[in-house]
């Protein structure tokens, strides 16, 4: 079988990849806020799969890298945590995509 | 399983969940609110001519505003909002609400004989609903072509055509309806 090349090898250097969106609940959560502009805690947990914990510990490192911004309301007397992407993280998600798309393209010339 | 295989992953999991949130948005109430509409004002073609106009006058634009605000409240009761969202959704119902209201202008200045006018209001109607479930919501597709079938019947069928007409569009918008209440209760 033919070897894959590792991520940040010589054959695929590690470019322009933000360590941040290099997280599946995370990069998920950035892409659906890019696609929806608010979305409550509970529907991205649904959407996302993840839980209560684990969901509110990747959101709070997106909140610290300022590429979400958090907004609380109460409706119907329960408390919602709304949240929407910064200008700052639409910036990162594209710059982490286009730099995906490159490795994407190095990886296909890695494997022939 | 390398880095690239769990990008991969991680990228297929990301279009997964993003093909889920975009997959129905629609609130049951609305198909509902507007199944009720579409079946008294159809039946009034068959029953009660003189008050079809009047009753359109009220409805549609009562309508339009109620289907906003169940669109409005769905969104922030499943936690979902989007701003360009709801601009779509109100220009293209906004549109087809202006053309249909154009259209019944050529009605009242005679341009266009009453009959003609029904079935050209429901094709238009069909095709504001088709071009929805292209654009919008899946959903609506199917509602489009039902009634661009029904305006074929009202035109061949000399008896109750609307009425009929109006019952099938009505049962297709509930089910349609019940149909996106059970989708949402098992992605929730």
């Amino acid at each position: 079988m033919k070897r894959q090349p590792e991520i940040g090898s010589a054959e695929l250097p590690l470019v322009e990849l933000d360590d941040v969106l290099q997280h599946r609940a995370r990069i998920g959560a950035v892409v659906l806020l890019a696609r929806h502009e608010q979305l409550s805690f509970s529907r991205l947990k649904a959407l996302l799969q993840e839980t209560d914990g684990n969901l509110g510990a990747q959101m709070r490192k997106l909140e610290d890298a300022g590429y979400v911004a958090v907004r609380k309301e109460f409706q119907d007397r329960r408390p919602v945590t709304w949240y929407g992407l910064t200008a700052k993280g639409k910036r990162a998600l594209s710059q982490h995509l286009a730099g995906l798309e490159r490795l994407i393209r190095q990886a296909r010339r890695a494997r022939g | 399983m390398d880095h690239l295989e769990r990008l991969e992953g991680d990228l297929s999991f990301v279009r997964g969940a993003l093909d889920t949130s975009t997959r129905s948005k629609s609130p049951s109430a609305l198909y509902i609110l507007w199944a009720v509409i579409v079946l008294i004002g159809f039946a009034l073609v068959d029953f009660q001519a003189d008050l079809v106009a009047a009753f359109w006058a009220v409805a549609a634009p009562a309508g339009f505003v109620a289907s906003a605000y169940l669109g409005w409240r769905h969104a922030r009761r499943i936690g979902q909002a989007s701003a360009s969202d709801g601009r779509r959704y109100l220009l293209h119902w906004g549109a087809v609400l202006v053309v249909v209201a154009l259209a019944v202008l050529l009605g009242t200045s005679r341009a266009m004989p009453s009959g003609t006018l029904h079935t050209m209001i429901l094709l238009l109607l069909s095709l504001g609903y088709f071009t929805a479930g292209l654009h919008l919501d899946r959903t609506f597709l199917w509602v489009g072509l039902l009634m661009g079938a029904g305006s074929v019947v009202v035109t061949v069928v000399p008896l109750y055509a609307w009425t009929a007409v109006g019952i099938a569009l009505a049962v297709s918008l509930s089910v349609a309806g019940m149909r996106e209440g059970r989708s949402r209760e098992a992605t929730t």
